[in-house]
C-alpha cells in the first residue's frame, strides 16, 4: 500500500545535492510521455474551452463573435448558476467529510487481526468495482417512493414515507448518500493501506506504556495516517466536484434545480442545449474554483502534516 | 483481545458489511426477476432461473464486449503504470528546470472537467485515424496525474541510502528505476493498478463516442444498450448484465486484496 | 520485475500494431460492390433487436445495398457525435433523431431533406399517416422520415376502478371526470392520478385543447420568438395538477419512466399518462387488468388530438449521391405495410403506413391487446392544425427542462400562473439568444 508522506524525510535536504546530480535532460525524458499526452488530450482542450468561453457560439459549437466577459457576467448574475454553485458546494460538503470518516471507521475495523478479515475487506472495497451507472440504477430502485426498500425500512421503524429524490429538500442529500456509498470502496482501500503501513512497534510500545487505545489512536494513528488522509481528502474532493453519472440517472438536476451541480449544468449546456459558450465559461469557473481550493488544501494540509 | 470485544467487533463487521454489500445483493436478486416483479417492488425473486443471464448474452454480444473491456482496461492499466512511474521517478530522483511548476501543471489536470475535453479529443482522435480502434480507446488515458501523484508520494519514502549505494556501484539511473524502485513499490503499483483497471472498466461516454463497431466496444456500452426509456426496461436482464460485468472486477479486488496482504506481511514495503 | 515490464511493453507494441492493421482491414472489406449504408440509432433494449431485424430483412431482399445499424447511445449522445462527424467520411448515411431535435437538424445544414427523393421519384406520400408526417414537414418540405412514433395515453387500473365502484370499461375523459375518479380511487396506500414530470406530457395536454406552445404558429411560420404555453390552455393543465396535488389525489413520481411505472405496477397509483409505445409491456407486467383511454381534456373543450412524439430518420448531406439513394431505398422499404406491421407489433410504436393496421397479424394482436387500438384511434381522430402538428423550437430540449422545473415547483406550493409565467419568461430569453445567434450568422 502507498505510504503518502507529504512531509519530506527530515534528513533529506542535506542529501539533496547527491540525488540531483544528473543532467536535467534525463529528467525531462522520463516525464516527456506523460507531458505530451497531457498537452494533446488535456491542455489543448482546456485552452480551447477558455477561448470559447469568450465567444458567442452557434449550436454547432463554432465561435461566432467575440463576447468579452459577457458569458461570465451573465452566469454570475443568473440565479440558476448561483443555485448550481450552492448545490455543488453543499454536495462536496455532504460527501467528502462523511465519506472519508466512514471509510476510516471501516478501515480501522478491517485493520484488526482476526479470522476471515480478508472476506470483510473485499466486501468493504467491493463498491469500487461497481460502475457509477450500475450503482445509480440500484439506488434509483432503493429510493423509489412506492417500491423502494428505503421507505420500507422507514415504515419498519414506524416513520412516515419520504420522497427522497423528489423533494427538493432531500434530493441532494439522497444523491450524496448514494455517492458516499459508491466512493467508500476506494477510500477504504487507500486508508487501510495507510493504516497497515504504520509501524506496529509504535502500538507495541504504547501498549507496554499502558496508554488507552483512544490515546494511541489520537497520538499514533491519526498523525501517522495524516499524509494518507490528506491525499484521500484531496482526491475525494476533486472527484466530488466532478460527480456526474449518479445525478444524470437519479435526478437529472431536479427537482427544481436542487441537484443541478455545476458539472451537470455544463453537461446540459454543452450536450443538450448546445450552448457551448456558456458551458465553456462554467467549465473555466469550475476549474478555477477547484484549483484554488486544492491550492489552499495543499498549503493548510502540508502545514498540518508538518506540525505533527 | 477479550472474547466480548471479539464478538462485538465481528458484529460490527457483519453489520457494516451487510450495509455496504446490500445494494449489490439487491442487484443480484433483481437479476433473477421476471417481467413485472421488479416494478412491483419484490425483494426476493419467485424462482432462481438463469433466463435473464441467457437473455443478457443473447441481447448484446456480451462475451465480445467483456473481452474488449478486458483488453482495453489491461492496456490502459499497463500504460498508466508505466507512464506514471516514469514521471513520478523523474519528480523524485532527478532535477530539472521547472520541475515544481511542471508538477503543479500535472496536478491541475485532475481538475479539468471532462465535458470540456470530450469533443476536442474526439476530433483529435478522428484526425489521428484512431476512431474505432484500440489505440483511440486507450492511449489518451495513459497519462494520469492522480497516479503520478500517488507514486511520487510512495517513491519519496524510499531511503536515500539505496540510491547512493546504487550510484557507488555504478548502476545506471534507469536500471536503478527498474531493479530497485519498482520492486520496492510493488504494493503501491498493485493498488494503483487495481484503481486504473477499474476506472477504465467503468468508462462509458468516451468508448461510445470513439467506437462504431461491436468488435471494439466495451461492456458499459452493452449495459446501456439493454436499458430503454419510453418502453419499460427489462431490469432483470439489465441487472444480470451488471452482475456479469462486476464479477471480473470483484474477482480482481479479491485477488488483489490477497496479493496486497502477502506483500505487506512480507514487509516488502519497508 | 524487469522482465515483467519488458514483456508488457512488448505486448503493448504488438497489440498496437495488430489493431491498427485490424482497423485498416475493416475499412477495406466493405469493398465487395455493395453500397454500405450506416444507420445510427438510439434504440436500446428489445428495440435494438427489432431494428436489426428490419435491416436484416432489407439486406436479404436485395443484393445492392447493405444496411448496418449502429447503436450510438441516447438521442443526446448520438446527436453530439453526429454533429462532430457530419461532413467527414465517418458520418452515417442515416441518422435517427428525437422529435425535439427537428429544428436543430434543419438549422444545422448537415442533412438532406427526403423531399428531394420524394419529388424525383413521384413517390406517393399519401400512403404515410398524415398526422405523423406533418410533424416532420416544414414549409411543405418533408425533412425526415418518421420512424418510431408514439403519443401519450391514459393508463388505468381496471381492478382498482371496480373496487372504487367506477366503470372499468369507461375511461375518464374530462378533467372533472379525472378528478372525481381520482378522489374515489385515493384511499389507503393508493393515490388516484399521476403525470410524469416530463415536458412532453404538458405539451400534449395543451395541444389536445388546441393550444399553442410558442408563437408564430408554433414556430411553423417563422422562428419562434415567444413562449405562449402560459396561456389559458396551459394554465388549465397546471391548475389541474396543482389542485389535485393539494387534495392528495395526485402523486408526484419524478422524472424517471420506470419510477412512474413501478408506482402503477405496485398499486401506488391507479391512473397515469404513459407513452403508447410502452403499453404492451405495462399490460404484460401488471398483476391486474389494465385499461387505456384518450388524453383527458378540460370540461367543455373539444378534443383536438395529439402531437406525435418519438423520433425520425434523417439523411446526411455531404455523402455520395449513391449512398443517399441507397438510404432512400431503405427508408422506402421500412415504410411498406408488412415491415410496418412487424414494427408496430414488436416495438409498440405506430405504423407510419396505416395499411399495416388492416393486415390480419395486426388485427389478431389488437384482439389480444385492445389497448393498442385505443392509441391508434386517438391518433387517427386527430384534427390537423398547428397545435397538433407540434412546436418547432431551436431550444426545445431546454424548454422541456424549464417546463419540468415549473411542474416540480407546483409540488412546492408555487401558484400555477406564477410557475408557468416564470418558465415562459426563461424560455423567451433562450429563444431571443438563439435567434440573435442565427441572425448574426
Amino acid at each position: 500500500m502507498p505510504s503518502l508522506n507529504m512531509n519530506a524525510d527530515p534528513k533529506r535536504p542535506t542529501l539533496r545535492k547527491n540525488r540531483f546530480s544528473l543532467p536535467s535532460l534525463e529528467g525531462w525524458l522520463y516525464v516527456l510521455p506523460s507531458f505530451l499526452l497531457f498537452i494533446i488530450f488535456l491542455f489543448y482542450p482546456m485552452v480551447r474551452t477558455v477561448y470559447l468561453s469568450f465567444f458567442y457560439t452557434d449550436t454547432q459549437g463554432k465561435p461566432l463573435s467575440f463576447a468579452g466577459w459577457e458569458n461570465f457576467t451573465t452566469l454570475l448574475s443568473s440565479t440558476s448558476f448561483l443555485t448550481s454553485a450552492k448545490a455543488t458546494f453543499l454536495f462536496v460538503l455532504y460527501t467528502v467529510p462523511v465519506g472519508v470518516i466512514l471509510a476510516l471507521v471501516l478501515a480501522l475495523l478491517a485493520n484488526q487481526k482476526m479470522k476471515g478479515i480478508g472476506f470483510f475487506r473485499t466486501i468493504f472495497s467491493s463498491t469500487m468495482g461497481m460502475s457509477v451507472a450500475a450503482s445509480s440504477v440500484i439506488w434509483m430502485f432503493i429510493y423509489n417512493p412506492s417500491i423502494g426498500i428505503a421507505n420500507k425500512i422507514l415504515n419498519f421503524f414506524g416513520l412516515a414515507d419520504m420522497h427522497f429524490l423528489l423533494d427538493p429538500n432531500t434530493a441532494l442529500l439522497s444523491v450524496a448518500i448514494a455517492t458516499i456509498w459508491m466512493n467508500t470502496g476506494f477510500t477504504f482501500l487507500i486508508l487501510l493501506g495507510g493504516l497497515q503501513n504504520i509501524d506496529s512497534q509504535l502500538y507495541e510500545s504504547a501498549r507496554i506504556a499502558g496508554v488507552s487505545s483512544y490515546y494511541s489512536f489520537r497520538k499514533i494513528t491519526i498523525p501517522m495516517l495524516s499524509p494518507t488522509l490528506f491525499f484521500v481528502l484531496t482526491v475525494t474532493m476533486i472527484n466530488s466536484f466532478q460527480s456526474f453519472g449518479q445525478i444524470d440517472i437519479l435526478t437529472k438536476g431536479g427537482p427544481t434545480d436542487s441537484t443541478n451541480v455545476i458539472v451537470y449544468s455544463i453537461y446540459k449546456d454543452a450536450f443538450i442545449n448546445y450552448n457551448i459558450g456558456s458551458a465553456s465559461a462554467q467549465a473555466v469557473i469550475l476549474f478555477l474554483c477547484v484549483f484554488i481550493l486544492t491550492v489552499i488544501q495543499f498549503k493548510l494540509g502540508e502545514r498540518k502534516v508538518h506540525y505533527q | 483481545m477479550t472474547i466480548g470485544k471479539k464478538i462485538f467487533l465481528y458484529l460490527l463487521l457483519i453489520l457494516s458489511g451487510f450495509i455496504m454489500f446490500f445494494p449489490i445483493v439487491y442487484a443480484f436478486m433483481i437479476s433473477f426477476m421476471q417481467g413485472g416483479e421488479v416494478l412491483q417492488g419484490k425483494l426476493i425473486p419467485e424462482n432462481f432461473t438463469l433466463t435473464n443471464y441467457i437473455n443478457a448474452f443473447e441481447k448484446v454480444p456480451l462475451l465480445r464486449y467483456l473481452i474488449n473491456s478486458l483488453v482495453v482496461s489491461t492496456v490502459i492499466m499497463l500504460g498508466q503504470l508505466l507512464l506514471c512511474s516514469l514521471a513520478a521517478f523523474a519528480f523524485v530522483f532527478t532535477k530539472f528546470k521547472g520541475k515544481n511548476l511542471l508538477f503543479m501543471l500535472f496536478i491541475s489536470t485532475m481538475m479539468i472537467p471532462w465535458e470540456a475535453t470530450m469533443v476536442p479529443n474526439f476530433q483529435t482522435v478522428q484526425s489521428l485515424g484512431w476512431l474505432n480502434s484500440f489505440p483511440g480507446l486507450t492511449i489518451p488515458f495513459f497519462a494520469m496525474a492522480f497516479g503520478t501523484f500517488l507514486l511520487r508520494q510512495q517513491f519519496k519514502t524510499i531511503p536515500i541510502e539505496l540510491y547512493e549505494a546504487s550510484q557507488v556501484s555504478g548502476i545506471s539511473r534507469f536500471k536503478f528505476f527498474l531493479t530497485v524502485v519498482l520492486p520496492i513499490s510493488k504494493t503501491s503499483l498493485i493498488t494503483l493498478g487495481i484503481y486504473c483497471f477499474l476506472t477504465a472498466w467503468n468508462m462509458y461516454l468516451w468508448p461510445l463516442l470513439v467506437t462504431n463497431d461491436e468488435k471494439v466496444r466495451t461492456v458499459q456500452i452493452g449495459l446501456k444498450q439493454m436499458q430503454t426509456q419510453e418502453i419499460a426496461s427489462e431490469w432483470g436482464v439489465v441487472m444480470a448484465g451488471v452482475m456479469l460485468v462486476i464479477l471480473p472486477t470483484l474477482l480482481l479486488i479479491f485477488v488483489g486484496q490477497k496479493r496486497l496482504q502477502e506483500g505487506l506481511t512480507r514487509g516488502a514495503i519497508k | 520485475m524487469k522482465k515483467l515490464w519488458m514483456v508488457s511493453i512488448l505486448c503493448m507494441l504488438i497489440f498496437m500494431t495488430a489493431c491498427s492493421n485490424d482497423a485498416a482491414n475493416t475499412e477495406e472489406s466493405s469493398g465487395d460492390g455493395k453500397t454500405e449504408v450506416i444507420f445510427w440509432h438510439s434504440m436500446s433494449g428489445e428495440l435494438e433487436n427489432v431494428v436489426q431485424e428490419v435491416a436484416d430483412g432489407f439486406n436479404a431482399e436485395q443484393d445492392e445495398i447493405t444496411v448496418t445499424p449502429v447503436f450510438q447511445g441516447t438521442y443526446e449522445e448520438a446527436i453530439t457525435k453526429f454533429n462532430t462527424v457530419a461532413g467527414t467520411e465517418d458520418a452515417p448515411a442515416i441518422m435517427q433523431t428525437f422529435e425535439v431535435g427537428t429544428k436543430y437538424m434543419i438549422d444545422s445544414g448537415k442533412i438532406q431533406p427526403v423531399q428531394k427523393f420524394i419529388d424525383d421519384e413521384g413517390y406517393d406520400m399519401n400512403q404515410w399517416e398524415k398526422n405523423i408526417t406533418n410533424y416532420y414537414s416544414v414549409d411543405d418540405t418533408q425533412y425526415s422520415m418518421p420512424f418510431n412514433s408514439s403519443t401519450p395515453v391514459l393508463i388505468y387500473n381496471k381492478d382498482a376502478f371496480k373496487e372504487a365502484g367506477l366503470d372499468p370499461e369507461k375511461a375518464p375523459e374530462t378533467y372533472s371526470e379525472i378528478k372525481e375518479a381520482a378522489k374515489k380511487l385515493t384511499k389507503d396506500d393508493q393515490v388516484g392520478f399521476s403525470i410524469l414530470n416530463y415536458g412532453w406530457f404538458i405539451e400534449e395536454l395543451i395541444a389536445v385543447q388546441g393550444g399553442l406552445f410558442v408563437d408564430n404558429d408554433n414556430g411553423r411560420s417563422g422562428n419562434a420568438e415567444k413562449a405562449v404555453f402560459n396561456g389559458e390552455e396551459g394554465l388549465k393543465v397546471f391548475e389541474l395538477i396543482s389542485e389535485m396535488h393539494k387534495e392528495g389525489t395526485f402523486y408526484n413520481t419524478g422524472q424517471n419512466w420506470d419510477d412512474i411505472r413501478a408506482a402503477f405496477q405496485s398499486g401506488k397509483i391507479a391512473m397515469y399518462l404513459d407513452s403508447s409505445a410502452g403499453i404492451r409491456a405495462t399490460v404484460d407486467n401488471a398483476p391486474f387488468e389494465v385499461g387505456a383511454g384518450y388524453l383527458p381534456v378540460p370540461d367543455g373543450v373539444d378534443r383536438q388530438g395529439v402531437i406525435i412524439g418519438g423520433a425520425s430518420l434523417w439523411m446526411a448531406k455531404d455523402i455520395d449521391e449513391e449512398k443517399q439513394r441507397a438510404a432512400w431505398e431503405f427508408m422506402k422499404y421500412v415504410t411498406t405495410p408488412d415491415v410496418q406491421a412487424q414494427w408496430h407489433l414488436k416495438s409498440g410504436y405506430f405504423s407510419i403506413n396505416p395499411a399495416a393496421y388492416d393486415l390480419p397479424v395486426v388485427q389478431e394482436e389488437w384482439e389480444k391487446y385492445p389497448q393498442l387500438k385505443v392509441t391508434v384511434d386517438q391518433l387517427k381522430n386527430t384534427i390537423p392544425s398547428e397545435a397538433t402538428q407540434g412546436a418547432l423550437i431551436s431550444v426545445f430540449p431546454e424548454a422541456r427542462q424549464k417546463v419540468v422545473s415549473a411542474m416540480e415547483s407546483l409540488y412546492q406550493g408555487v401558484e400555477p400562473k406564477e410557475a408557468l409565467d416564470r418558465a415562459a419568461a426563461e424560455i423567451d430569453q433562450s429563444l431571443e439568444a438563439a435567434n440573435r445567434k442565427n441572425g448574426s450568422q
